[in-house]
Parts: C-alpha cells; structure tokens; sequence
C-alpha cells in the first residue's frame, strides 16, 4: 500500500508530533508514504467561502501533483481530506467545471485528470490494514484507559458524501477499543468543536470549546484523543485560552490519535513531541510504561 | 394620527421598502453552491440541529433562508453568514436538500466580491495567495524539520499566477 | 362468455367494502387476504377521525358480513401467484399457505396458544405486544382460525396434544387453486415507514420513540397494555408527549418526498386521546404544515387546541437525545414562529412516518401486469377520467395502494365503491 502524503499547512508548521507519529506507525503497518512536491494549501472553509471556482482550482492543483505521481492521496487533516475529497468528486462528476477549472490550472502548467482517490488516515488504517492487524500490531495494549474521542465534523459529515466509505461517529471508538483503551461516551459527543469560528468569532468559537470541555470533565475521561489538528487546537491551547480567559480549569490531556497509536505500537513520544502539547500528556505516556 | 406622524411612518417604510432586494433569493440560488436555497420549506430542523444557533440568538440557519428569500441583504450576508461553523449537520439533517450550510458558502462569496470579509479570513486569504499557504512554519520549526529530516515547506508561487487569473487577488486588493 | 365473479387481492377495508358491494350485485366473489386475517390496518387503530368512533366497532360487523356472505369465499393466509387471461376471462393460481391448523376443524378456543412455549413480537401490534408460534393476530381476527408461524415453531407438538379438537396438523401442505374470475379488484394497502434512517431520531435506539402505528396499539382497548399508554422503557404513563410530522414524508432525502395526507389528522386525533387518557399530560404536536385539509378537520384541530390544550408548535425538531438512565427523552427544536431555538424533555416521542406501499406491490402488479410508479403505488389508466382503473381492462384499484388521495378510510370505501361499480360494468353487461 503506497499513497502520496498529503501534510496541508498547519500540522507541519504546528503539530510535528502529529506528522512524527504518522511517519513512524503507518510504515510499521505495512502503508508507504510518498512525500508530495510543491504542494500548496487545500482549500478549507474560510478560503472556499471567497472564491468559489480558486478554490476548485487550488485543491486541484494539488490532485494533479498526486495524478503525476500516480498514487492516491491519503490525507492528515480532516479539512484537508474533505475539500480534497469533495473537489476530486466535483471536477470528476462536472465536465463543464472540469474545463473551467483545468482554463485556470493551465497557468499552473497542470491538467486535472481525475485518476486518483482521496483517503483520511482513518480510511487507509481502517480500510487497507484493518484493525485485526493493528491489534496484532500493539505491543503496550492501553490498559483500559477511559478515552473520550472527538472524530471532527469533516471526517463523517455530510453523511452522502461519506456514503461509499460508510464510515460515522463509531469510527475511533472502534479504533481505540483495538489498542485496548475504554472509549467514553461523553454529552455533545457529535457537536462541532467550534474551530472554525477562531478569528471570527472568539467568543463564540470558546463557548463551544467550553462546553465540550465540561462534558468531558464530567464524563471522567483519562484523556480526549482527537483526529483533526483543528480539533486539537481547540482542546489543548484553548485549554489555557479558557484557563484565562473564562477562569476555568480542565486538565484534560489532548493526544492525536496517530500519537495513542504509536504509544500502544511501543514507539516512544520524544521530548519534542511531549512538549508540544500545551497541556502536559506526561502522565498519560508514564501510566502506559 | 397627527400628519408628521404619518409622514414618520411613510419615511419608515421607504427605509424599509429600500433594504429588501426582491432579485437577491435569484441571486444566491444561481451562485454555486446556492442552488438547494429554493428547495427550503422553513421546516426549521436545520436550526434545532445547528450548534451555534443553542448558543446564540445571533445565528439562526433557518432565519438565514427566510432572510435571504425576504431579499434582506445586509442581515444576509453581513450579519448572519460568518457565523456558521461549516460543521454540516444542518446538510445532514434536512429533508428538502436545502442545504443551508452550503448556501452559506455561496452568501460569503458574494460578500467577498465587494470585499466585505472578517480580518480574520482576510488575513488567511492574503498569506495563501502569498505565500500558497494558510499557515507557515516559524524560522525555529523550519529548522526543527530540516534537523528532523523532515520535508521543508516551501512557498508555492503558482497560487498567486491562478489567484490572478480567477480574480481572487482583487478581492484581496492585492496586484 | 364472461365469467360473473371477482377476484379482491387485500382484505383491508377498502377490499372489505368492493367485496360486499360485488357480492350484494349477485357476483361470486374471492377475498385473497396474504395475512390470516382480513381487517388490515383499520382493525389495527384505535379510534377514526374526526368523529372518535371505535375503529373495530365499525369494521367488524363488515368482516362478519364478508365471512357470513354466500357470494364471499375467503382465502385468508393465500397469495396471488399467476394470473392469465383477459377481462371477462382471467384465470387465477391462489396458493393456501398451509396454517397447519385444520380450518374446519378449529374452533379458535385458544388452549393451543396458551401451552405454546414460544413468544414472538406481535406484526398485529407492530411490535408492541406478544404472540405465540400458534396464534390469532387479533381477538376479533377473521375467520377465527388459528395459525401456526413454521418459521418459528419449536414443533415440539404441545399444541397437537392440547387440542381438543384435534384441529393442528403439522403437516400441512400448501394447496393451489385455480379461479376463473371475470374482474379483479387489489386492495393491498400500505405499510407504515420505520425511520432507521433518521439516525437522529434514535428510532430503534431509544425505545421511547415509537411510530404512530405502535401508539394506535397502546392506545386500543384490546391492544398489549389493554389500553392503558404504558411506555415501552418502564411501563409508565407519558405525562409529556410529543408528536413529530413528516418523519418521513415531504423528505427527498430519507424517506418519501409526497405528503401522506392523513399523519395531520391523525395526530390530532392522536393528541386529543392522550389528553383523554391524562389530563394532565402536556401534549405537543410538532408540525411544518398543519394540514387538515376537509370537512370537519380544521374545526377538530382548534378543538384540539382550545378545549384540550394541545399545544402546536410549527417546527421540525433536529434532534432527539436519551437520558441513559431515566430513558426520557429532550427534543431540540426551533420554534418557527417566535423564532427560538428551544429543548423540550419528553416522556413519550411519536413519530407519524409516511406511509408507503406494501414492500411486494410491485411483484404483485408485475403478476398482473399492471403498472407501478417509482414507489410502488398503482397508476391509473388516467388519472383524472378513470382514477381506479389500471392499463389492464378488468383490473382496478382501490384504497391506498392508488396512493396518497384523501387517505383516510371514508376515501377507501368510496374508492371500492367505485372499483366495484367499474367491475361490474364489465361483469353484469348485458344482464338487462
């Protein structure tokens, strides 16, 4: 199993604990990644809301490098793999705006084919390796840890466009129980974390952090393992955001769920990637040792 | 009625008559994106989905429809659609294939053609033209990543050749 | 030469009624009814709209009528296989799906049931009540034989050796008949949607959230809990209700994008009986459109409103969540008209789904080469000059498989009344 590595823009310039633990897992489980030449951004939410047909043109773009590579995309970042996703099914389905679209590549020097498939890591772990040889693949099985996983919207929603995948909310539950942790259900499970709305609308954008926060808190979990680097900022800093700005203290360790992954494989975290993270995780890696 | 109450009251409902745009539900359904806003029947089950709408009274999916059907622009597209999250449980939910949460995207772009964008999406938008990218790694991470043997971030100049030819960096007021 | 007898394919009311009305013209009549009894979905409520008359009350003097009438043969637990020929002249192949029960012999005491050791979850009851492998699916079921489910059945013979009338035969086989019949009438009904789909409903996953089908059993004197609104999680009576529309229907997504026509009026209907059987309940009824359209149904729903404090609220809530433990149940909505986005914590939801097409009406209209639409509905030959006929001369419809008209059961009396007068005119012509 061999893809093109998709990074985006904010896990490699802010969460290399994200793209560390990636790097090591995947190879372990039998996935090649191919390392993608003079990608660019994808397109999120804020971009797609400006120009509708740049935004096409700008996750294509980046398609095309994965078409010349012949290899399908697996993506990081659950913002990157839908706006990649749902360009792929756009330019494939749309003749018309495949045109248009490949009139505005064509200054790029790129064409957009439609030959290749866009994956989250979630699909290639659950899909290509399956999780019967991830659990043969854990060597320091999570000791019942009462996990609280936080999927992210763009993973599951809108369900049609995910149909083919068939893929929900149960997705890193399932994934968390294989590395042996204890998946909490917490209130607000399924809402947004409210990144999105970060620079737009701060006040907004924490009330929702806030409240997912306290659902956890009263759920008692030993950590929240997210999936999308959006997700994560909202949790961790916004831990300390809310800390001085709302007075109000969770203590809730936050970890990538490639980084619980790679704890329950028997890689170590290194000092670095520990401390990335705002809120301490250290011991949540010593109660694993 | 006294006459300058009556005069008051005509002068109000010019101010309002003038605020509504009948053309502007047209308008949004033949944007991209927009087309599923002829579809709504303001069943309402889009705004007892919408986490931000349990939040605030500010923000209503529902109410943006009905706005934008209404022809009331300035409520549209400046006070109500920079609020959705795009967490797409609206799309989830609704019968009808309205969509709101994908009208949205087509209301901001509207907004954008006259540059009436929050900072914070401007400020995005203007470093992705830029540099090709949202966000860029700080001198000390390049430098962690080269000493990782990770891959370095390069900036993608071809953004700013493709943001020309859609016109996107004028909305930018860049060159 | 015309054969001067009719084929009814459902023994609902709507194939209750063209079978009397074909039988009191003198014409010999056959009423192939799939399940082992006729009534169909009018014995299955409790009360009609807008008048609150008991449903069964009114419908079973008609199936004592059918079983008692001597042009009305009854071939109850029968399919319709194969059907041949032209108007005047079809020929007919019925398999009798084996009871195991000797129909002449069975006397419908009921010891059998009381000694069967296997329980199932009642169709009658839409899941809401018991049965046994050997059964009746109703008290009032028609004829009064009982049937064994072989699908189910331990064949432990309890009920053989218990049977004073030596009625049950486990051996049973199916048996074929042939009908010549001059005209056919189908009359098959509709089933009700289970709304899986809308996940965020937590139907089949909360089980307080029931469809309006299984509430007309909880609300039926002779249903599983006798009447009384027990719900399913702990027995107790809902003290606050909620009525969901268009779950299901006005939906190009998860369901039916038509409007059922009757889930307004029957909630209406529905509410007010809660009010009755609790007058202190808090009902709501949670709608898009109020649609009851009609005589007497606008009046019924201010009643609803003014005399029985049924509140309305013009919303479709986006969520249902459980409370683990107490199993209650919050809705969040938006109230439409004032503009708020509200919870309500309920006791009891139902659901009013669409109703849609039995699941084999298009085998069944591919055996009688008739047409269906998309969903499985019957096309009139024209809709609007000849809405009961199909393409094929001597075949016609009546009742809810036309689809969605007026819905209601006046609608399929009047529509079997008109399948059976077109039949006759093909049946009776020439008869001075």
């Amino acid at each position: 199993m061999k893809y093109a590595l998709y990074l985006g823009c904010l896990i490699p310039a802010r969460e290399l604990s994200y793209e560390l633990a990636t790097r090591k897992t995947m190879p372990a489980l039998g996935v090649e990644l191919m390392d993608m030449d003079g990608t660019s951004c994808c397109g999120p939410f804020a971009i797609q809301s400006l120009d509708y047909t740049g935004w096409l043109a700008l996750a294509a773009r980046n398609l095309c490098i994965a078409e010349k590579m012949g290899l399908d995309i697996m993506a990081l970042c659950n913002d990157c793999y839908e706006s990649l996703m749902m360009v792929n099914e756009t330019l494939k389905r749309d003749k018309q705006t495949r045109d248009n679209v490949n009139e505005i590549l064509s200054v790029a020097s790129k064409k957009f084919k439609g030959t290749v498939n866009v994956k989250h890591t979630m699909d290639v772990l659950c899909e290509d390796v399956g999780l019967d040889k991830i659990r043969s693949k854990v060597t320091k099985p999570l000791n019942g840890l009462k996990v609280a996983t936080q999927v992210g919207c763009h993973l599951v929603r809108p369900k049609m466009l995910h149909a083919g995948v068939g893929r929900g909310f149960e997705v890193l539950d399932d994934l968390v129980r294989t590395l042996g942790a204890e998946p909490v259900d917490y209130d607000d499970k399924e809402i947004c974390c409210g990144g999105p709305l970060r620079d737009i609308d701060d006040h907004l954008s924490r009330t929702l952090s806030n409240r997912k926060l306290s659902a956890l808190k009263r759920a008692n979990v030993d950590c929240v393992v997210t999936a999308c680097p959006f997700c994560y900022v909202q949790f961790d800093l916004g831990q300390l955001e809310i800390k001085s700005l709302l007075k109000e203290e969770y203590d809730i360790p936050v970890l990538h769920f490639v980084e619980l992954l790679s704890l329950a494989m028997g890689f170590k975290l290194e000092g670095p990637q520990l401390r990335e993270h705002r809120v301490p995780i250290d011991r949540i890696v010593r109660k694993l040792e | 009625m006294t006459s300058a109450e009556s005069d008051l009251e005509f002068i109000m409902s010019q101010i309002h008559a003038r605020r509504r745009d009948p053309d502007f539900m047209q308008e949004v359904a033949n944007t991209p994106r927009g087309e599923g806003l002829l579809s709504c029947i303001q069943c309402g089950r889009c705004a007892g989905s919408c986490p931000v709408g349990r939040l605030t009274l500010k923000y209503n999916p529902r109410r943006l429809i009905e706005m934008v059907n209404l022809g009331y622009k300035w409520e549209a597209l400046f006070e109500l659609s920079w609020l959705c999250l795009s967490c797409f449980t609206c799309i989830d939910r609704c019968p009808q294939g309205a969509d709101v949460g994908e009208v949205v995207f087509a209301l901001r772009s509207i907004a954008a053609k006259d540059g009436n964008v929050p900072k914070g999406a401007l400020t995005m938008a203007k470093n992705l033209v830029e540099t090709g990218h949202i966000v860029n790694p700080t001198a000390s991470v390049s430098k962690q990543r080269a000493s990782l043997g990770l891959p370095v971030q390069e900036p993608v100049p071809e953004v700013a050749k493709m943001a020309k030819k859609t016109g996107f960096s004028k909305i930018l007021g860049l060159k | 030469m015309v054969e001067k007898s009719a084929l009814v394919i459902g023994g609902g009311v709507a194939g209750i009624q063209a079978s009397l009305d074909l039988a009191n013209r003198g014409l010999k009549t056959y009423l192939v009814e799939k399940s082992p009894s006729i009534g169909g979905r009018m014995a299955q409520l409790d009360k009609t709209f807008p008048t609150m008359d008991c449903s069964i009350c009114i419908l079973a003097p008609k199936m004592i009528e059918c079983f008692r009438h001597p042009n009305i043969e009854l071939l109850t637990y029968s399919e319709v296989r194969e059907v041949h020929g032209s108007a005047g002249d079809f020929t007919v192949k019925v398999v009798k799906k084996p009871r195991y029960v000797q129909a002449d012999k069975c006397v419908g005491c009921g010891t059998c049931a009381d000694h069967c050791p296997v329980e199932l979850p009642n169709e009658f009851d839409s899941g809401m009540g018991i049965r046994k492998a050997i059964y009746l699916p109703f008290a009032q079921a028609v004829p009064r034989i009982y049937t064994v489910d072989k699908d189910h059945c331990l064949d432990c013979g309890l009920c053989q050796s218990v049977c004073n009338a030596k009625a049950v035969d486990l051996e049973q086989q199916p048996v074929e008949v042939e009908l010549h019949v001059g005209g056919i009438v189908v009359a098959t009904g509709f089933d009700t949607y289970e709304p899986f789909r809308i996940t965020s409903y937590g139907y089949g996953k909360y089980k307080n959230v029931i469809t309006a089908m299984q509430l007309e059993r909880l609300l039926s004197a002779s249903g599983p809990t006798g009447g009384r609104i027990m719900r399913p999680s702990d027995g107790r009576i809902p003290r606050i209700v909620a009525f969901l529309q268009c779950v299901g229907s006005r939906d190009q997504r998860f369901g039916y994008p038509y409007c059922s026509s009757i889930c307004c009026k029957y909630a209406v209907k529905d509410a007010v009986l809660m009010k009755e059987h609790r007058a202190d309940s808090q009902v709501y009824i949670f709608y898009i459109d109020l649609r009851v359209f009609g005589k007497g149904f606008q009046e019924f729903a201010n009643r609803a409103k003014k005399e029985f404090g049924v509140k309305f609220i013009r919303s479709s809530p986006g969520e249902i969540r459980e409370d683990p433990e107490t199993k209650d149940l919050t809705l969040w909505y938006e109230d439409t008209l004032t503009r708020t986005v509200n919870s309500l914590k309920a006791d009891l939801v139902v659901l009013c789904t669409a109703l849609m097409p039995r699941s084999d009406s298009v085998e069944l209209a591919k055996i009688l080469g008739i047409e269906t639409d998309r969903y499985g509905f019957l096309v009139p030959s024209n809709s609007l000059a000849e809405p009961v006929d199909t393409q094929v001369p001597g075949i016609v419809g009546c009742g809810y498989c036309l689809g969605p008209r007026t819905g209601d059961i006046p609608d399929s009396v009047m529509q079997a009344g008109a399948a059976a007068a077109r039949l006759s005119e093909i049946l009776m012509a020439g008869s001075g």
